[in-house]
């Protein structure tokens, strides 16, 4: 492992997508504020953008800095030079869960300061936001997953699909959960041991995905 | 022989591949042996799909092959090994750049992993080949594609480079352009280049070895002086019903009426003698093209596939 070449393809794909992570942050900043705003309406609609962004995001950091490079043949370019697959591999997926991790950090932040500071917000509410957002992470890892191992925009897209419909539906069932819904009214936080098994059960995926995604990506024989 | 590798090895090969084997679904590579000595200019030569880009590919490390040994530098390569890639310089034409970014930024991003990076003659590649450091890629022409991606490479200072047809689709001035920049390359004794071309012409301007390559298989190789001083391409008028002998190494290219055309790829007066004596007069016998000898070589080995 050579971690000199590890830090300059990092930064290169940092740079390369500079103007949509800045996009995505101050997208993500903007849906966050407008959750914190004490108008009902107005904070529902923040919290869908911030869904909306953190979905958006993973799809497409995906499909530009994994997916693009060997669509559009600068992978060829980047191997040739004293480049190994190891390297390769720790910087994409660390660039990749890098962009992806500083809106959603920031979004996940600003939704658990808008559910202590706003008016109507009940503080148990905060319980159901780490399963929610570790739900998108462990989306955005699975999706990732496949992406390194079809390296193809039509499987990637595909799951994507399927983990934003899953989304609604864990949500729908999440917030109709008997404790589940009885915290989230409560103006005490506490956490049930429903919302604890389901983090436990996202951080399990996370780490997963991201081995298997490593994993993959290392023992890859042909690179072009 | 000049010595291009840094430790003392026990081969004087810039590049070795013994006994390369890699199958696709529809393309094999097959049994490829290769050597490229030290300080050599070596062409590979072969039709579309000959495999010409994937011989290159296993000498990068970016295809492993399914057998054989592949050394360059005296290295070992494959996927999980760059050390000998620090002075390889490769150039592919299905390379890209980053097309939102400028020639300069890909120079501080080339620079960055090589030691051995020269400004002062990046600068003067740019100037020569007509580039403007702050153009963006994304409005390059073909050309100037091509022209930048070999700056790039050439401003490493590699001691081997591999280029895998960089005259493909250029126009005859940027083709000019290019081949005097490595005829400049090729003056320097301690590099070796591998050249891979479709044009013969190309190859016969800056080559000293030549190796034909056909549907994965490597069907001839030499060196190009040697190819054409044995090669003759013999003109025999026949009567009719005539038979021709069999001869090692004589092929029948064409016959119209009472003509026939023959390649000899190891050229003796004893043939002529062969065919004399057969009954056919000699009309003519004359020196062969590279394309010529290609072409012939490429048959015949369809031909010994085929039997």
């Amino acid at each position: 492992m050579n971690t000199h070449v590890i830090r300059i393809l990092f930064l290169k794909d940092l740079f390369l997508s500079r103007k949509y992570l800045f996009a995505y942050f101050a997208g993500g900043l903007a849906s966050s504020i407008l959750t914190c705003v004490p108008n009902e309406t107005v904070s529902f609609v923040g919290f869908i953008l911030t869904m909306t962004v953190a979905i958006a995001s993973g799809i497409h950091l995906i499909g530009m800095l994994l997916l693009s490079e060997s669509t559009d043949q600068t992978r060829s370019f980047v191997m040739s030079m004293p480049v190994s697959l190891l390297d390769y591999s720790i910087s994409k997926i660390a660039v990749v869960l890098t962009t992806f991790l500083i809106p959603w950090s920031v979004m996940f932040a600003c939704a658990m300061v808008a559910t202590f500071v706003l008016p109507w917000a009940k503080h148990g509410g905060v319980a159901v936001l780490p399963p929610i957002f570790l739900f998108l992470l462990s989306g955005f890892l699975v999706q990732l997953v496949i992406a390194v191992i079809s390296e193809s925009v039509g499987w990637t897209i595909g799951v994507m699909v399927g983990c934003n419909v899953m989304l609604n539906i864990f949500m729908m069932k999440l917030f109709g959960h008997a404790d589940v819904a009885a915290v989230t009214k409560s103006s005490v936080v506490s956490w049930p041991p429903v919302v604890l098994q389901i983090v436990t059960v996202e951080c399990l995926i996370c780490v997963a995905a991201i081995v298997i995604a490593f994993v993959i990506q290392t023992r890859k024989r042909d690179l072009i | 022989m000049t010595n291009c590798m840094d430790t003392p090895v026990d081969t004087q090969n810039a590049v070795s591949l013994r006994r390369v084997s890699k199958a696709f679904r529809h393309f094999r590579l097959d049994d490829i042996n290769l050597d490229i000595p030290c300080g050599t200019v070596a062409g590979l030569i072969g039709p579309n799909g000959a495999g010409k880009s994937t011989t290159m590919r296993v000498m990068m490390g970016l295809i492993n092959p399914d057998a054989g040994d592949v050394r360059v530098l005296g290295q070992p390569v494959s996927s999980r090994e760059a050390n000998a890639k620090q002075q390889i310089g490769y150039f592919s034409d299905d390379m890209r750049l980053y097309k939102a970014e400028t020639i300069g930024w890909h120079m501080q991003f080339v620079s960055s992993f090589y030691s051995t990076w020269d400004d002062v003659y990046a600068l003067k590649l740019l100037d020569r080949f007509g580039l403007i450091e702050n153009q963006i890629v994304q409005g390059l022409s073909h050309g100037q594609r091509v022209k930048s991606l070999l700056m790039l490479v050439l401003a490493r200072r590699p001691k081997l480079l591999i280029l895998d047809e960089p005259t493909d689709g250029l126009d005859p001035v940027a083709k000019h352009e290019v081949l005097s920049e490595l005829m400049q390359v090729v003056e320097d004794e301690s590099r070796t280049i591998l050249y891979s071309s479709q044009n013969t012409q190309d190859i016969e301007q800056i080559c000293d070895s030549i190796t034909f390559i056909d549907r994965g298989r490597v069907v001839a190789a030499a060196n190009k002086d040697e190819f054409l001083e044995r090669w003759r391409r013999i003109k025999l008028n026949v009567p009719d019903g005539w038979k021709a002998p069999s001869i090692d190494g004589v092929r029948l290219e064409s016959s119209f009426r009472n003509l026939r055309v023959f390649s000899a790829s190891q050229f003796q007066e004893e043939i002529i003698e062969r065919f004399e004596s057969n009954g056919a007069s000699i009309e003519a016998v004359e020196s062969m093209s590279l394309e010529e000898i290609f072409v012939s070589s490429v048959m015949r080995g369809r031909d010994e596939v085929r039997s």
